[in-house]
């Protein structure tokens, strides 16, 4: 298998003692990960990290091999990302959102933008000043944004935020899609099971910080009824750890 | 270099693109217009000032180095960094691949950029109207004095334009650094009133050391130690606010 990211021993903590402890994890060409956890588990933390928009404490993060603190910029050459939420300039056009970050590229024409803006749904629009944006708007203009450089890793915190049912359906498509045919991997965070499930072919948990367990979703389906049977028992597992040490 | 030079456009872009660009130059434009309206009127009406060709100009200058080029510059500096901070927007160019070095260093030179930009409309369009409508003749020697008076002005701002950038890379909120870099620049006035002996080492008093370079009797060895001066300031600055860039977390 070709790792595509590396996680080593990350540890990022804060000022109220929260944060994630001695995180590892590698990821293949090709998986749909999906990072599962609660709200405050440590997952856009990792991600903020992976995209250099945190530092990390202790630890290495490799992508691509390229050690992300020593050479960031070979190491996002081939990297799509939305952190946290879709940030586009309110004050350009949805044409000109992806011209900006197309820059930052080798390669990317007019017709890759025309493309991509198709692609998401958003073609009509490019014109149009992002300001006038609906979220759900926002939302396919920050996933055109994070597939603009055609990456050979996608890394989405939340994507399906703001999204209707609708759109939900259709970004699953999209994330299928674009993994089949540009032969994209995925790194997709969400507190929705059900999402994972359905969008995802392996799964990590994550609870206060630490990586419980990794999984193929094939595989936990063999074992339990759902992911989130799965899900429930591991969080009680760690939960009985936690108390054994305790005690 | 590519990347540098890709990051350096799309700041100038976004500057470009941003409405209060085009009010400023428009704001300048127009009170230069009024300016030279003014010496017209006060010329031929009370027959009281007389402004010759080459030294509109650089009335012009005096008046907008401390005023309008200054709050254009910081402004536009804001803008670039706490602005971008405080909209999240800075998240679209931090996961790229760039370096935060380089990316500093972009946004650095987008300003110096805008400053010269500007000081460039205000020689244009001065210049312009003083052959228009003030009298007197220009020698070459003289029109090489107004030119290196705009050109030297560009340090002194940019030194400013330092300070600004190391306020809105420590304070979260554009508007608290809007009032404290007007605070800090009134400050800096004062003092320089109160002890006008000790003015040629204040960063803030030496926005008309273009004078220095206009006079008959050129004081080389002053004009290397403010210059040394700006220049020592401006690297500290840049220094100092690009270590905060480097390590803050968004």
């Amino acid at each position: 298998m070709n790792k595509i990211l590396e996680i080593e021993n990350l540890n990022k903590v804060y000022k109220n003692e929260r944060g994630i402890f001695d995180l590892n994890l590698d990821i293949d060409k090709g998986d749909i990960f999906g990072f599962l956890g609660p709200n405050g588990a440590g997952k856009t933390t990792t991600m903020k990290i992976m995209t250099g928009l945190m530092k990390q404490d202790s630890g290495n993060v490799k992508i691509f091999g390229y050690n992300i603190r020593e050479d960031f910029e070979r190491a996002l050459e081939n990297v799509g990302c939305i952190i946290e939420t879709v940030e586009a300039f309110s004050y350009m056009t949805a044409y000109d959102n992806l011209k900006y970050v197309s820059r930052y590229y080798n390669n990317i024409d007019k017709n890759r933008i025309d493309d991509v803006l198709e692609l998401v749904g958003l073609h009509k629009y490019k014109k149009e000043k992002v300001k006038g944006f609906s979220l759900g708007m926002k939302q396919r203009l920050g996933i055109a944004t994070a597939i603009i450089n055609k990456p050979k890793l996608a890394i989405l915190d939340e994507p399906l935020n703001g999204l209707d049912v609708e759109g939900m359906l259709e970004f699953r498509k999209l994330i299928k899609n674009i993994s089949e045919k540009e032969n994209t991997t995925f790194f997709i965070s969400s507190h929705l099971i059900h999402d994972v499930e359905l969008t995802c072919n392996r799964v990590g948990i994550i609870i206060g910080g630490k990586l419980l367990n990794v999984d193929y979703i094939d595989n936990i389906l063999m074992s339990y009824e759902s992911l989130e049977k799965y899900f429930v028992r591991e969080v009680e597992k760690n939960e009985n750890i936690q108390n054994g040490i305790i005690k | 270099m590519r990347i540098f030079k890709m990051a350096l456009l799309n700041e100038i872009d976004k500057v470009l693109k941003k409405k209060k660009t085009l009010v400023v130059i428009i704001i300048s434009m127009i009170t230069i217009v009024i300016g030279q309206l003014s010496i017209i009127g006060l010329q031929k009406g009370l027959n009281f000032a007389t402004v010759s060709l080459s030294s509109f100009p650089i009335l012009i200058l005096s008046f907008f180095a401390s005023t309008i080029l200054l709050l254009f510059t910081i402004l536009i500096t804001i803008d670039l960094f706490s602005g971008e901070f405080n909209s999240n927007t800075i998240k679209i160019t931090i996961t790229r691949p760039i370096s935060r070095f380089k990316l500093f260093l972009a946004k650095t030179t987008s300003i110096l950029i805008f400053i010269s930009f500007n000081l460039l409309v205000l020689f244009v369009t001065s210049f312009v109207l003083s052959i228009i409508f003030n009298n007197g003749s220009l020698s070459i020697g003289k029109f090489l004095d107004l030119v290196v008076a705009y050109l030297v002005t560009l340090l002194p701002i940019m030194a400013i334009a330092m300070v600004i950038i190391l306020l809105a890379n420590l304070i979260k909120s554009s508007t608290m650094v809007f009032f404290i870099s007007l605070i800090i620049i009134l400050l800096f006035k004062g003092l320089e009133i109160l002890f006008p002996a000790y003015s040629s080492l204040l960063v803030f008093s030496m926005l008309d050391w273009y004078n220095l370079w206009l006079s008959d009797n050129i004081q080389i060895f002053k004009i290397i130690r403010e210059f040394l001066i700006m220049l020592s300031f401006s690297i500290m600055l840049f220094i100092a606010s690009f270590y905060i860039f480097e390590k803050r977390d968004f």
